[in-house]
C-alpha cells in the first residue's frame, strides 16, 4: 500500500536528502490512499480505491557563487525515478536567478506526534453500500431521489532537509454527503454533508433524515425579489464567505501588495465585537497536517480577535520580510503564491439556530452557496448563488421555500453586519475547495441582486 | 506497456468481470512562472501509474497506483483484482444494471502534430523570454505584481480493454501568458495576454513563440493602470459585443456544462450540479438566435481536447449542439448515449491522469464563424454599446440558468468605434435570453481557439482541459450590474 510507516518515510526523505550533491535540499513525501463511491438515482455510480506518492525534490545549488533554486515532482517511490527527479531539480536550479538575501533552510523544529484513525483506513465498499441503501430508501419514501458520495481517505506528509528539519504528519477524512431533489424541472434540492477524522463518528442517520426533510420543505418554492434581507446563513453558506476571504485578503502577500481590503488595518475593530477568526489546523474537530510547505510547524493564528484585524497568516519568507512570526502557512517552495490559511475556525457564539430565526421579522434562510467567485478584491465583493434549500422568514418563523437568489455583496461590508453567531460549530466546505469550522450567522442587509425561476 | 494493460484487463476478467478496461499513464509537465523579477515557479512533475475499471453486474468498481513498468508487473494483478471487489462489493445497491453502448475494439495511434517539441527548447531560452515579458509589464510604478508563466504537458496513455481495444496516444500541449496587476486610485485591476490564466493549445512551441509575450507586457501593465483610473461600468441595460476570450468562457459555462449527459441525469447534483435540460430538448428546444450553431468537434485543430479517443476508446467526433439556435446533441459516454437517444457514445468521456475514472467532459466546443467583419460590426452598432473581453471571474448556478461575469475591461462604443474604457463590465443574465439575444457573429478570420486548462468536474473534483472557438459576436438587451 501507498502510506509508508513513519520511520519508513522519515528514513526515506532523509535518505534522499543525503545523496543529494546540492548545497540545500528539501525532500517531501506524501502518501494517500482513497476510497470512495459516488452514488446517483439508480445507486453506485463510481467507485475508487486508489492508492499514490508524491516525491518533491527542492534544492539551492550554486552558481557563479550564488544560490538559485528549484522544484521537482514524480509520483513513485522507486529508486530510478526518484533519482531522475533530483536531476530535474538540479537542472532547473542552474537557470534561476540568484536568490536576493537567503536564509538556510528552516533546522530542526518539534511537531506534535498524529496518527491515522483506523476505523477511516478500514472503512470497507460493503459498508459504503449500506450506508447508500439507507439513504435511497429514505429519500424514496419522501417521494425523492439522491445523490452523494462517501468517501474515506488517509494520508502522511513526510518532510526533511539538509539543515536537520524533520516534520511528519497524518490526517483521515471520512465523509458522507448526500442530496435529496425531486425529479423533474423543479429543481428542488437539499444538501448535507458530514466530516470527521474517524469515519465511526459520523452520524449517517441523522444527517440522511435532515435532509430529505429540508428537500421536502423545499418543494413549491415562491417567487422572491432581490434586494437586501437579513439573512441567517447557516454554516455551509459561512463556510463559502470564510473560504473566499482566506483565498484573498488573510494572507501575507496580498496584504503586502495593497490587494486585501485589510491592508493598513491591523487593531483596527472593524467587524462586530463577538467576531472571532483563528486559523487552527490542530482543532480536535479537524486536525490537519501540522506543518506548512516548508515544514515549518503550522501555529493557531488568531485573524480577527473581538472585531479587530490582528494581522495576516505568513511562511518564512514573508515573515522575515515584514518582521512578523512565522505562523507557518506557506505553500511548498518556490511557489508564486503566498502563505494563506488553512482552516479557519470562526468562533462559536450562544444563539441557537431557531433563536438566530427568532431574532428576523423579514428575511431569508439560505444553506448553502454555490459557485461563489471573487468580483473586486479590493472590497473582496463575491457572487455565489444560493442551492440547497432557501426559506422566506416571516415574524421570526420559516414560513416558505422561495426560489434561488444570486448574492453579490463584500465580505468585509457582511461581516461588518453580523447580528448574530450560532452557538454549533460544523466543518463544512464549498465547490472550490478546502474547509472550515463555522457556526451558523445571523447578518442584516445581506444584498442579493438577481433570482431564479427555481 | 500495452502488453501490461492487456495484462491488467485480463486479470480483471479472471477475478469475475463482465468487462474490464486499464490506462497507464506517463504525465510529463513543465511550470515555470516568474513573478516581480523572481522565478516563482520552477518545476517537473512526472506521474506514471496504471487506472483499471472493472464492471460486475452492471456496477463499476476503479483501482489505481503508481509505477513505473518494472514495478507496475508486480502491482497490477493486485490493482485489477481490488477495482473488480469494489465493483463486487458495491452490486447489491444498484437498482438497475449500467448498460454500455455498443463499441468495436478499435486498435491504433494518435499523436499530436507537434513543430518544435516544447520539452527540448532549452531552459535558458524558455525561462529569458519569462522574464523578459515579466519585466517589460512594470511600465508603470503603480504595477504591483507582474507575473509570466509557461507551463507544458505531454500525456502518453495506453489504453486496452476486454472488447480488443487496443490504444496509444501521445497529447502534448503548451501554455502561456503575461499578466499585469496595478493597484492605484482605490482598485486593483489586471490584464493578461494572450488569455486570463494563459492561453493553451495543442501542440508544441510553436504556439508560445506566436504569442509575442514580451511585445503585449508593456500594453498589459499601461491597460491594468489605466483601469484603475478608469470609470467603472454603470449599471444598466445595453448591447454588447462580446470578445473571443470572454465568450469562450460563456460557451464553456452555459452551452458545455448544460449538454452534459451526466449532469441531466442527476449524477453531479450532489456537487457541480445539474443542468435545466432536459433529455427531451434535443431537437425540440430554441437555444438561441438563428445566428447560433455550435459544434462540438474532438477533431479541432490546436484544440485540449483533441484526440484520436476518448478515455473509453470512443473514436473523435464532431457533431453539432445548436444548430441555427436550436438545441441537437448532448455530450455522453458508453452509459449515457441511450439516454440522449443515440445508439453509440459521443466520446465525451475523460479520467485526470491514472489515478480518476473516466467521466462525462465538455468536449472542444465552438461557437461557429458568422459574417460579420469586426469594424463593420462595431460600425452597425449603436452610440454607448459595450465592447467587452478578458476573464476575469464568473459564477453560474447549480442548473445553468443563472450567470454573472465580471469581465477586464470594456469599451464603449462611440461612433462606430471602441471609445471610453470602463472598468469592471460585470453582465449577468439567464441561459437561454442570453443565447435567443445574439443577433451577430464575426466571421472566420476573427475566430480563435482559447483552452480551458482548469475545468473542474467531478466529486473527488478532476481537472480536464478543452478548448472553445469563437469570433466576437454581439448580444441585444444585456444586463449589467454596476461592480
Amino acid at each position: 500500500m501507498a502510506i509508508l510507516s513513519n520511520d519508513h518515510a522519515v528514513e526515506l526523505c532523509q535518505d534522499l536528502v543525503s545523496q543529494s550533491p546540492a548545497e540545500e535540499t528539501e525532500v517531501t513525501l506524501e502518501c494517500t490512499e482513497d476510497r470512495f463511491v459516488r452514488f446517483a438515482h439508480l445507486g453506485p455510480s463510481q467507485s475508487a480505491d486508489r492508492e499514490r506518492n508524491e516525491v518533491a525534490f527542492r534544492v539551492r545549488v550554486k552558481v557563479d557563487g550564488e544560490l538559485r533554486e528549484a522544484r521537482a515532482t514524480c509520483g513513485t517511490i522507486e529508486p530510478d525515478d526518484m533519482r531522475a527527479t533530483l536531476e530535474r531539480a538540479l537542472m532547473l536550479a542552474q537557470y534561476a536567478e540568484p536568490l536576493v538575501d537567503p536564509q538556510r533552510f528552516g533546522g530542526e523544529v518539534e511537531i506534535a506526534p498524529s496518527a491515522l484513525e483506523r476505523p477511516t483506513q478500514d472503512h470497507t465498499f460493503r459498508e459504503k453500500a449500506e450506508w447508500i441503501r439507507t439513504a435511497q430508501e429514505a429519500a424514496h419514501r419522501g417521494g425523492l431521489s439522491s445523490a452523494g458520495l462517501i468517501q474515506t481517505t488517509a494520508m502522511t506528509r513526510t518532510l526533511a532537509n539538509s539543515s536537520g528539519r524533520v516534520a511528519h504528519g497524518s490526517q483521515a477524512r471520512a465523509s458522507f454527503a448526500l442530496t435529496a431533489y425531486e425529479d423533474g424541472d423543479s429543481g428542488v434540492t437539499a444538501s448535507n454533508e458530514i466530516v470527521h477524522s474517524n469515519v465511526d463518528k459520523l452520524d449517517i442517520q441523522s444527517a440522511i433524515r435532515q435532509t430529505v426533510e429540508r428537500a421536502q420543505a423545499a418543494r413549491n418554492p415562491e417567487a422572491v425579489d432581490p434586494g437586501e434581507y437579513t439573512v441567517v446563513l447557516m454554516p455551509r453558506a459561512v463556510s463559502a464567505l470564510l473560504l473566499g476571504m482566506s483565498y484573498q485578503g488573510l494572507g501575507a502577500q496580498e496584504y503586502h501588495e495593497s490587494r486585501s481590503p485589510l491592508c493598513g488595518r491591523v487593531g483596527e475593530r472593524i467587524f462586530p465585537d463577538g467576531l472571532c477568526l483563528v486559523d487552527d489546523v490542530h482543532h480536535e474537530r479537524s486536525p490537519g497536517i501540522p506543518f506548512d510547505g516548508e515544514g515549518s510547524p503550522t501555529m493557531r493564528t488568531e485573524l480577527i480577535r473581538h472585531g479587530a484585524f490582528t494581522g495576516p497568516v505568513t511562511d518564512a519568507h514573508w515573515a522575515r520580510r515584514l518582521g512578523l512570526n512565522n505562523t507557518g502557512h506557506g505553500a511548498a517552495q518556490p511557489s508564486p503564491s503566498g502563505p494563506s490559511p488553512r482552516k479557519l475556525v470562526l468562533s462559536p457564539g450562544h444563539q441557537s439556530v431557531e433563536q438566530l430565526i427568532a431574532g428576523v421579522p423579514n428575511g431569508l434562510l439560505v444553506h448553502q452557496f454555490h459557485y461563489t467567485n471573487l468580483m473586486e478584491p479590493r472590497e473582496m465583493v463575491f457572487t455565489g448563488m444560493t442551492r440547497g434549500g432557501t426559506f422566506r422568514i416571516e415574524g421570526g418563523r420559516i414560513t416558505r421555500p422561495v426560489h434561488n437568489l444570486r448574492f453579490t455583496e463584500s465580505l468585509v461590508r457582511a461581516l461588518t453586519r453580523v447580528r448574530g453567531i450560532g452557538n454549533q460549530l460544523e466543518i463544512a466546505g464549498s465547490l472550490f475547495g478546502g474547509e472550515v469550522l463555522c457556526p451558523a450567522l445571523r447578518v442584516d442587509g445581506f444584498r442579493f441582486t438577481s433570482t431564479t425561476a427555481f | 506497456m500495452e502488453r501490461l494493460t492487456q495484462r491488467a484487463v485480463e486479470e480483471a476478467l479472471r477475478a469475475g468481470a463482465d468487462y474490464a478496461d486499464a490506462r497507464i499513464v506517463r504525465l510529463s509537465q513543465e511550470r515555470l512562472g516568474v513573478r516581480n523579477g523572481a522565478l516563482r515557479l520552477a518545476d517537473a512533475p512526472e506521474e506514471f501509474g496504471i487506472g483499471v475499471r472493472a464492471m460486475k453486474d452492471g456496477c463499476w468498481g476503479f483501482a489505481a497506483a503508481p509505477g513505473l513498468p518494472a514495478a507496475l508487473v508486480e502491482i497490477l494483478p493486485g490493482v485489477a483484482r481490488r477495482a473488480f471487489k469494489a465493483a463486487r462489493d458495491l452490486g447489491s445497491a444498484r437498482r438497475r444494471p449500467i448498460q454500455l453502448s455498443e463499441e468495436r475494439g478499435h486498435v491504433g495511434e494518435y499523436h499530436t502534430p507537434v513543430e518544435e517539441d516544447p520539452f527540448r527548447i532549452p531552459l535558458s531560452e524558455k525561462i529569458e523570454l519569462l522574464r523578459a515579458a515579466e519585466a517589460a509589464t512594470h511600465c508603470r510604478s503603480e504595477v504591483v505584481a507582474g507575473e509570466s508563466m509557461l507551463s507544458l504537458r505531454r500525456e502518453e496513455q495506453w489504453q486496452s480493454s476486454s472488447e480488443g481495444a487496443r490504444l496509444h496516444q501521445v497529447l502534448v500541449r503548451v501554455g502561456a501568458h503575461v499578466t499585469a496587476t496595478a493597484a492605484a486610485n482605490g482598485h486593483v485591476e489586471l490584464r493578461s495576454h494572450p488569455a486570463y490564466g494563459g492561453q493553451y493549445l495543442s501542440g508544441g512551441y510553436e504556439h508560445v513563440r506566436r504569442m509575442d509575450l514580451l511585445g503585449a507586457a508593456p500594453r498589459m501593465g499601461e491597460e491594468a493602470v489605466a483601469l484603475c483610473h478608469a470609470p467603472t461600468c454603470p449599471a444598466g441595460e445595453r448591447t454588447m459585443i462580446l470578445g473571443g476570450s470572454q465568450l469562450a468562457l460563456q460557451i464553456h459555462e452555459s452551452v458545455g456544462h448544460p449538454s452534459e449527459m451526466d449532469r441531466v441525469q442527476g449524477h453531479e447534483i450532489d456537487f457541480a450540479g445539474a443542468s435545466f435540460l432536459r433529455p427531451e430538448a434535443k431537437g425540440d428546444l430554441q437555444y438561441g438566435s438563428e445566428h447560433v450553431n455550435l459544434e462540438a468537434n474532438c477533431t479541432l485543430e490546436h484544440g485540449l481536447d483533441t484526440r484520436g479517443w476518448d478515455d473509453e476508446g470512443v473514436p473523435s467526433q464532431r457533431w453539432p449542439i445548436v444548430d441555427r439556435g436550436r438545441f441537437v446533441g448532448f455530450f455522453t459516454d458508453r452509459e449515457f448515449a441511450s439516454a440522449a437517444g443515440e445508439t453509440h457514445s459521443r466520446g465525451s468521456s475523460r479520467a485526470e491522469g491514472w489515478y480518476n475514472p473516466p467521466i462525462v467532459r465538455i468536449p472542444n466546443l465552438s461557437l461557429l464563424p458568422g459574417e460579420w467583419d469586426l469594424e463593420a460590426l462595431l460600425a452597425d452598432t449603436e452610440d454607448g454599446a459595450l465592447l467587452v473581453d478578458g476573464i476575469r471571474t464568473w459564477s453560474i448556478d447549480q442548473r445553468r440558468v443563472n450567470f454573472q461575469f465580471t469581465c477586464q475591461a470594456a469599451w464603449e462604443v462611440q461612433g462606430g468605434k471602441p471609445g471610453r474604457l470602463l472598468r469592471a463590465p460585470t453582465y449577468q443574465g439567464r441561459t437561454l435570453d442570453f443565447w435567443r439575444g445574439c443577433d451577430a457573429v464575426c466571421r472566420p478570420d476573427s475566430f480563435e481557439v482559447f483552452g480551458v486548462p482548469n475545468c473542474g468536474k467531478g466529486n473527488p473534483y478532476q481537472i480536464a482541459e478543452m478548448s472553445h472557438g469563437a469570433a466576437p459576436a454581439r448580444f441585444r438587451g444585456v444586463t449589467f450590474v454596476g461592480a
